[in-house]
């Protein structure tokens, strides 16, 4: 032990002499300080760069043995769920991780929402996490076709096919998206290199400015205890300290490998006991463009979008309403502009809150049964 | 807890001895399955043998062909005689050519030379081509 203890010692001296590295690790570990009424819910951050480097990682190693390319990619998908060892485990791993992302983004989200963290002056990381979720969803819907299933097929087909709904443009919007009249191999090719290459390359850039927008501004301290005061919005840029708070490293990153192991649990769990939760049968079956399937339906996370168009007379009607919906979200924090996060103290909110979380729910069980 | 004999130190010690070992298994557990992922797997047939139609390979020319995943040559130098050889060059692995006029291999590469039973003739060669037994089977060749 006290050779490793030396030769550890010895690497971060080289590096600390050079690029004063220790100056960096206490500013970001011991020295930040996080409220010390800090709760769990601010672990969600961290369980998602790790699910996502989990999708980074998992993703490379499919993409040796997967063929991009209609004829073949089926059967290599196949070929890594049956014959290279531990496709089976990359692949369900990929594919039930990303579940997994959606629940985590969810839980993120709501809890951000619930405790008014979105709130001046974290407009811009509200913004930023938002596109986040939105190319998360962007990067499930183009990886869903890759493995050229029946049902990656079908549910790329009629995805795609609801922006047909915009008036005028609409049809030309769905040609482009397809690059064709129909799903075929030039949709195969462009949502293989908008799933491998061109989101993943925005959502890493995005991270980092999300990142960058969280350690700038400060932890928001959690609007809850007896010495909670909201803030007057200040005129000029100031970093939120937290005095007496605890330190990140060790006292809250212990939290979050806690949290972090929970839903590595959780995504295991379900790989190796059910990994045909999120998976279909008919996700089984080669794509025919000729044979549509009975039942066909988008993910659990697209469900309530699926029945909102279903719902309304016009298409354009329930469109309209979803792109309302996710506009109002997106600039929430312009139009929510009290200083008061308690949310004991903001009924009208917490009402809509619940009640935007219960149809939420109504839609998309509605949507699954229907 | 002043007669405590467990000192800080000692306890800090056991942490790190814990989360080294659990460290090392959760590294092992998560490189195994991807080390065995990565490693390229035995083609099928790394045993067997390559069966070529006589017809193929013509008196004193010499017929390409996949043996075991790399490429191999088979020769007829006299009529009813046949020779295989590996056609990777054993010095930096290039693929050699049958020049029929010289009667001889070259290895374009670095202009090693080779005779028709693979022997170095000239260059750079370490050693000769490497040797590939053959049987007659009625009209084919089983190379192997």
């Amino acid at each position: 032990m006290p050779v490793i203890k030396k030769l550890v010692k010895t690497a971060i001296d080289f590096v600390d002499v050079r690029l004063g590295i220790r100056d960096i690790l206490a500013d970001n570990l011991t020295k930040y300080l996080l409220p010390r009424n800090v709760n769990i819910w601010y672990t969600l951050g961290a369980v998602l760069m790790t699910l996502f480097g989990l999708q980074f990682a998992t993703g490379i190693l499919l993409l040796i043995y997967y063929v991009p390319n209609p004829s073949e990619a089926f059967g290599s998908v196949q070929a890594i769920m049956n014959e290279v060892p531990f496709g089976w485990l990359i692949r369900y791993l990929h594919a039930v991780g990303s579940n997994v992302i959606v629940i985590a983004l969810l839980l993120h989200m709501l809890s951000v929402l619930f405790m008014g963290a979105y709130k001046r002056p974290r407009e811009l990381t509200w913004l930023s996490g938002f596109l986040l979720f939105n190319l998360a969803l962007g990067l499930c819907l183009t990886g869903y076709l890759l493995p050229w299933s029946q049902l990656s097929f079908w549910a790329t087909t009629v995805a795609t096919d609801a922006a047909g709904a915009i008036p005028v443009i609409g049809d030309e919007i769905v040609r482009f998206l397809r690059g064709g009249a129909m799903v075929g191999d030039s949709t195969l090719g462009r949502f293989f290199a908008l799933h491998v290459m061109g989101l993943p390359l925005i959502l890493a850039l995005l991270i980092g400015f999300h990142l960058f927008c969280v350690r700038r501004v400060g932890i928001s301290k959690p609007p809850f205890g007896p010495d909670y005061q909201p803030q007057p919005p200040s005129q000029v840029f100031r970093h939120q300290e937290h005095p007496g708070g605890i330190p990140f490293f060790p006292n809250y990153f212990v939290k979050d490998l806690a949290v972090i192991s929970f839903f590595l649990a959780l995504l295991a769990g379900v790989v190796f006991f059910a990994p045909n939760l999120f998976i279909p049968p008919s996700a089984y079956e080669p794509a025919d463009p000729f044979v549509t399937p009975p039942h066909i339906k988008p993910e659990w996370y697209f469900l309530w979008a699926y029945q909102t168009l279903k719902i309304f007379p016009s298409e354009f009607l329930g469109l309209a309403v979803q792109g309302a919906f996710m506009t109002f979200l997106a600039l929430l924090p312009f139009l929510d502009r009290g200083p008061e996060r308690r949310p004991a103290r903001r009924p009208l909110f917490v009402t809509c809150y619940i009640l935007g979380i219960l149809v939420f729910l109504a839609i998309s069980i509605w949507g699954h049964y229907s | 807890m002043d007669n405590n004999p467990i000192s800080p130190s000692q306890r800090r010690g056991f942490l790190i001895t814990i989360l080294a070992g659990l460290g090392t298994a959760v590294t092992a557990v998560t490189l195994w399955p991807m080390w065995r992922f990565l490693a390229p797997r035995k083609g099928p047939g790394a045993l067997e043998r390559v069966a070529v139609a006589r017809a193929s390979v013509d008196l004193g020319a010499a017929h390409f062909f996949n043996f075991r995943g790399a490429p191999a040559v088979l020769l007829q130098p006299s009529p009813g005689n046949f020779a295989a050889f590996s056609a990777v060059c054993p010095h930096l692995g290039c693929i050699i050519k049958w020049q029929q006029d010289k009667g001889e291999f070259l290895c374009p590469c670095h202009a090693g030379r080779f005779s028709a039973d693979g022997k170095v003739l000239g260059g750079p060669p370490p050693k000769p081509l490497e040797s590939i037994p053959v049987a007659l089977e009625g009209d084919q060749i089983m190379v192997g």
